[in-house]
Order: structure tokens, then C-alpha cells, then sequence
């Protein structure tokens, strides 16, 4: 069925890829005739067997560890590097922002290198006569266009180079890392522009180490761990998940280190391997558990109760919209932990994040938990139109890392006389007149 | 595949201006290169195959010249074309183009050149009193376009294999000098075939640039139109060359961006 097909902006159908190693390769006839022994290599598989549907109008995040094949996918997409196996389908026209300013030529002037930039995205002239008055003004380089690039600072000529690569009009939009383009205020500006062309139905796929990113413009999340995917979901569970599994894997090993040091070392060796599958295999359950119960972290402090409720102390976990909420976290503490920060975050039941933020992101010192507490939030107004809100809240380390993050702890609902609609209730005061307009 | 490097046409043309405008940056004479050097090649040969070793061909600057820029494009597109790839490497590993691109730019920039070339050919054929005839100077297009072909052929060829193999790089330096004598510039073809056993003339006759050459000669040295067998053994060669070339970078171009 040719329609379903078209559905899709990006299939990857049991795509596997591996690179060659070598250990000391000759790349001259002589180092190739004398040393045909060196030219040993081991394959390197970076991808095993992905398979992965992106639907139309899709915005995915693709995270995972340095050298877990992220990537190498996306340049899969791009056609830059081919499968050894399998098949990638992308349909329609991509756009790459894995290289910005490719083909810049340093002596020619900015709206030359706009043609010459632009063309290697296999636009044709006339294609860019249309969008070269939209480039230069979303570069902000209308003064400076006309003189060559080299008398350019970085930051300008990132700019030039950005604007071209967002007005390509791509149906699909992959991103490396990139987002980290000039000034704050530009930086802004790329990102609503994302927005903008993520509304209008373009596909895009970004690779970013930057969580929040993704969080903030993704509708979809995909883990890739030792050439798989290991989560694929909602960006908020599988990040949370991503930073769990991290961050035990971690202990594992710390602990792995320190044993090492104590005992004979030929005995670990094989102890070791069997002791690492085990745990690993115990992780893999573990994560399995919490990601299914949408609560993740270390563990050495947890949340044991949540009270919801009005000023008063009066547990209600359904209020109208606008009156205050307040929330009581308790903990409590098994192992003493640093750094630690409060949060809060608030889904819609459909999984709108209607609000986020946390101790740190708000400048409080961070808090040192030795013994059981509890920390309050109050919401003065709680302004979401009627509907079932999930609350979550979590207790983290400072770099972000959960100890206890249990998205789903709390659930309440709102209600109104009022039968204003949308999502939020902005605060608001009308006026009226009726002397006509004064001039 | 022809369909996605039309779409890239703009490419093609952003490129070949790069090459063009970035070739002489820098020096004093600046474009004036593309003339003063084949006029200063011309003098050496000259020099060297009338003064020193002697001949009689009459206006023998003319008949040398004539072969030697048609040359020129093609040894270029041969030692040049090679590196074509490797040199945009930044390009090939970071974004997504049809590869082809790459040395179709470089061989049209070459071309360019040649064509820019014809304008001191032509100059010094009319200061030699030689009258090409109307239906020779229609042939000329044709005769420039066969040769575009066999050196996109050879550009495809060389440049695709040198990725995987940098020696070439090097080696084709001294091929694309032994294919210069192998073909008749500075010395007529009848010469080999008087001197050469019957075996290597027909070796000799497989080279692609012979007839090339040889028809450029019968339009602005004899001033007449080539043969129609130079004509068509030049298309034939011309086009075995490119879909050779063709093949083989189809072939090993899927794995430029692990190469390089």
C-alpha cells in the first residue's frame, strides 16, 4: 500500500554497520607489497540489526553514550556512510546540519558562499534567489553580506552558515550537536526557528548530549546503547531511564576497580566477567521494573509520602482551577548523599509537560540530606483548565543524576464554573467604553 | 542518477567558479596563466623538437600547439582529477551530494580553461594564414565535446581509485608523461607506424587521445574536416572510457567517507 508508505519519513530496516580497525595500515604500494601482514583490522560492529520507523512530522532526540553508534546512524540517514546490511529508507528532501559552512570559500563574500553553501543541499539558483532575502535576515548579517567571509568573526560566520542550512525547506531535518551556535540571543532564535519548522510538519532527527533539548523540542526519544536501542518513548521516561542506567553502571565499575585492587589479579579476571554479566543482567531487570513504574534513581534517599492539598493542611488532591496547591515531599535518607536537588514537574495526562523546574534551576544552594526531611512547594494559582494532571518529583544530584525521580507520584485533578477554554487560565482583566474611539 | 546531478546543477556551477576564481589567487599575472602558460610549454617543445632535433613540418609551432592544449586538458583532468576527491574530503565526510559531482566540476573547470585557451589557438592560427573551413569549425564542438567525455571517463576513473590507493597519485605523474609521447603532439602519427613493429601500432592506435588529437589537426592545421573513422574510433573510445568510469566510481564510492 503505497499510502501507508508514505507515511514514513525515515524507515531503518535491519541496518547493521561495522567499521574496520585497522591496527597498522599501509595506504602506499610499498607499506601494501611488503607488509601485506600488517594489514590485519578487526571489525568494529557499531550498529547490530536496528530496525526504527519515523513517522512524518516526527521530532526524535537519539541519545546515548560517546560511541554507542548515535551518530553513525544519523550519517546512515544522510547517505554518508552505507549499511552493511539492511536498508534505509528517507523519503523526501534532507537536509544535514552535521557540517555547517560546508564548501565556504574564505575570499568570497558572504551572499556568494550563501549560493555555494546552498547549492551542495542541491538547490537549484532560482531555489535560492526565493530565499536568500530570508537567509541573510535571519543571519543578521545585512550589512556585512557583501564582504567576504574571512574578515568574518566565528560567531557571524556560524550564523551565515546556520541560516542557510534551516531555510533549506528539508522534509527532513537531521542535526548533530549543533545548537551551541553563536550568542544566547541567537541561540534563542535558532531554537523558536526549529519550532517553527517542526510545526510546519518537517521530520527531524537531533543528536545531542544536551537532555533538556531534546526534552524541550522532541516528541520522541531513542536510547541507542552498544549498537541497539535500548528505550524508545516519551523523551522525559527515557531520559530518566538513560541517566539511572548510567549512573549504576558507573558504581558498577567504580566498585569492580576498587575490588581489583584488593585481590590476586589472575583470580578476578574470570570472576569478574561471570560477576559483571550477572549484574548487568540484575540492571537490565531493575530498569525494566522502573521504567514500567515511571520511577527511577539510585535510591539512597526516597520520597515514602507526598501530601497534596490546600494552605490549611486539608489533604485534596481535586481543586479548582486557580486556587493555590501546596505539595509535601518526606524522605528519607539510607545513605547520606551531597549536592542534592529538589523538583517538582507537572504532566498533563495526555503527557503535556505543563511545568518543570527544580532547586537548582531556581540558584538555591544545594542541600546536603543526612537525615530524613521533607521539602514543600506551594503553587499560588494553579491555573490548568479542568483535567487530570500527573505530578511528579524527584530528588537528584546536582549533574542531574537521579536518586529518586518518581514521575508519577501524585495525580490531581482540576475543576471550573468557569467554562473559559484552551489549556492554561492567563490572569486577566477586561475593560470596557462606549464614548468612541478618542482621537 | 543523471536526475540527481541535474538537481545539483548549481553545485556544478558554484564549484567550477571556486576552482576557476581560486587557481591563479594570488599571483601577480593572476589569470593571464591560463594563456602565457601553454604559450611558455609551446616554446619548449618548439625549442627542443625543431631547433635542437630538427624535422620538416611546415608551420610546425601551429601543428604542435594545436595538440598540445587538447593535451594539456586532458593530462590535467588525469593527474588532477585524481586528487579531486581526496582534496574535498572535508565535504565527502561531513554532508551528502552525489560524488560525481566532485570530479564533473573539476574536468568542466579544466574544460573551461581549454576553452579559454582557444582564444591565443585561434589567434595564432589566423596570424599563420591557416583558413579553417565553415564545415570543420562545426565539427570543433563535437570534437571538444567527445573529448569532455573521455575525460570525465578518466577523471571518475582515477579519482575513485586514488582514495583507496594514494600511490596513484604519483604514479599517474609519469604515465600522464609516457601518454603525452605515446601520442602524436610532437611527432606525426605516420612516424610510428613506419618505425613501430606491426604489434605496437595497433597498441599504439588504442589510445583514445590519437584521434582526438589528430581531428583537432585536420580542422586548424590543415584547415579541412577530420575523418569520419578519427571521428567515430574518437566517440567510441570516449564513450567506453566514461562508462568505464562510471561503473567503477558507482562502484567505490560508497565507501569514500570510511576511506578518507
Amino acid at each position: 500500500m503505497p499510502e501507508n508508505e508514505e507515511q514514513f519519513a525515515i524507515r531503518v530496516k535491519n541496518v547493521s554497520k561495522g567499521f574496520k580497525i585497522y591496527y597498522d595500515k599501509g595506504a602506499s604500494l610499498k607499506e601494501r607489497l611488503l607488509f601485506r601482514g600488517r594489514d590485519k583490522y578487526h571489525e568494529r560492529v557499531v550498529l547490530k540489526d536496528i530496525s526504527l520507523d519515523i513517522k512524518r512530522g516526527e521530532v526524535i532526540g537519539l541519545i546515548g553514550h560517546n560511541g554507542c553508534g548515535k551518530s553513525t546512524l544519523l550519517k546512515l540517514m544522510t547517505k554518508i556512510l552505507y549499511p552493511d546490511s539492511g536498508e534505509i529508507e528517507v523519503n523526501g528532501r534532507v537536509s544535514s546540519l552535521l557540517e555547517l559552512g560546508a564548501g565556504f570559500h574564505p575570499d568570497m563574500s558572504g551572499r556568494e558562499n550563501i549560493y555555494t553553501n546552498a547549492s551542495i543541499f542541491g538547490l537549484s539558483k532560482k531555489e535560492i534567489d526565493r530565499r536568500l532575502d530570508a537567509i541573510i535576515s535571519f543571519s543578521e548579517l545585512e550589512e556585512f553580506i557583501d564582504n567576504p567571509v574571512r574578515t568574518y568573526s566565528s560567531g557571524m560566520y556560524m550564523r551565515l552558515a546556520f541560516s542557510v542550512a534551516i531555510n533549506v525547506d528539508a522534509d527532513v531535518l537531521l542535526i548533530d550537536e549543533i545548537l551551541a551556535v553563536g550568542d544566547t540571543n541567537f541561540q534563542a532564535k535558532c531554537f523558536n526557528k526549529l519550532q517553527e519548522i517542526k510545526s510546519n510538519g518537517t521530520t527531524i532527527v537531533i543528536v545531542s548530549h544536551s537532555l533538556n533539548q531534546i526534552e524541550s523540542i522532541c516528541n520522541r526519544s531513542i536510547w541507542i546503547h552498544d549498537g541497539g536501542i535500548k528505550a524508545d518513548g516519551f523523551p522525559n521516561d527515557v531520559h530518566m531511564d538513560y541517566l539511572t542506567f548510567m549512573s549504576k553502571l558507573r558504581q558498577i565499575k567504580s566498585r569492580e576497580i576498587e575490588e581489583e585492587s584488593n585481590a590476586a589479579k589472575a583470580e578476578i579476571a574470570a570472576r569478574k566477567a561471570a560477576k559483571e554479566a550477572k549484574e548487568l543482567a540484575r540492571l537490565e531487570e531493575e530498569r525494566r521494573r522502573e521504567a514500567a513504574r515511571k520511577r527511577w534513581g539510585s535510591r539512597e534517599c526516597s520520597i515514602t509520602n507526598i501530601y497534596a492539598g490546600d494552605l490549611q493542611g486539608n489533604d485534596n488532591r481535586v481543586i479548582r482551577v486557580g486556587d493555590p496547591i501546596k505539595f509535601r515531599i518526606d524522605y528519607r535518607v539510607d545513605i547520606p548523599i551531597k549536592d542534592a536537588v529538589f523538583g517538582i514537574g507537572i504532566f498533563r495526562a495526555d503527557g503535556m509537560y505543563v511545568y518543570g523546574t527544580n532547586t537548582r534551576i531556581e540558584n538555591f544552594k544545594k542541600f546536603d540530606l543526612e537525615k530524613d526531611g521533607s521539602f514543600t512547594i506551594v503553587l499560588e494559582r494553579y491555573n490548568m483548565l479542568p483535567g487530570k494532571y500527573i505530578v511528579g518529583f524527584s530528588i537528584e544530584y546536582g549533574d542531574g543524576i537521579p536518586v529518586d525521580y518518581w514521575k508519577t507520584a501524585c495525580e490531581i485533578e482540576t475543576y471550573s464554573e468557569v467554562s473559559d477554554v484552551g489549556s492554561v487560565r492567563l490572569d486577566h482583566t477586561w475593560e470596557f467604553s462606549q464614548d468612541g474611539i478618542e482621537q | 542518477m543523471f536526475k540527481e546531478i541535474y538537481k545539483y546543477r548549481e553545485m556544478i556551477y558554484t564549484m567550477v567558479r571556486k576552482d576557476l576564481r581560486g587557481r591563479y589567487k594570488g599571483s601577480v599575472l593572476g589569470f593571464l596563466w591560463t594563456f602565457i602558460n601553454p604559450l611558455l610549454q609551446l616554446v619548449v617543445y618548439y625549442f627542443v623538437f625543431s631547433m635542437i632535433l630538427g624535422n620538416n613540418i611546415p608551420k610546425f609551432y601551429l601543428y604542435l600547439f594545436v595538440g598540445l592544449i587538447p593535451w594539456i586538458f586532458f593530462s590535467a583532468s588525469l593527474t588532477g582529477g585524481s586528487i579531486s576527491i581526496i582534496a574535498q574530503k572535508d565535504l565527502i565526510k561531513k554532508i551528502y551530494f552525489p560524488r560525481e559531482i566532485i570530479p564533473i566540476s573539476y574536468v568542466t573547470s579544466c574544460f573551461v580553461n581549454m576553452l579559454l585557451s582557444f582564444v591565443v589557438v585561434i589567434a595564432v592560427v589566423i596570424f599563420s594564414g591557416v583558413m579553417p573551413s565553415i564545415l570543420g569549425i562545426i565539427c570543433l564542438p563535437a570534437i571538444m565535446l567527445v573529448e569532455y567525455l573521455l575525460c570525465l571517463g578518466m577523471a571518475l576513473i582515477t579519482s575513485a581509485l586514488t582514495v583507496y590507493f594514494r600511490d596513484l597519485e604519483h604514479i599517474l605523474g609519469i604515465v600522464s608523461m609516457a601518454w603525452m609521447y605515446a601520442t602524436p603532439i610532437c611527432y606525426p602519427a605516420s612516424l610510428v607506424v613506419e618505425k613501430l613493429p606491426e604489434r605496437f601500432v595497433f597498441l599504439y592506435n588504442l589510445n583514445p587521445m590519437t584521434p582526438i588529437v589528430e581531428a583537432y589537426r585536420a580542422v586548424l592545421y590543415e584547415g579541412g574536416i577530420p575523418r569520419m573513422e578519427t571521428l567515430l574510433s574518437a566517440t567510441a573510445l570516449g564513450a567506453v572510457f566514461l562508462i568505464i568510469g562510471i561503473f567503477v566510481f558507482r562502484k567505490l564510492n560508497r565507501n569514500f567517507a570510511e576511506e578518507l
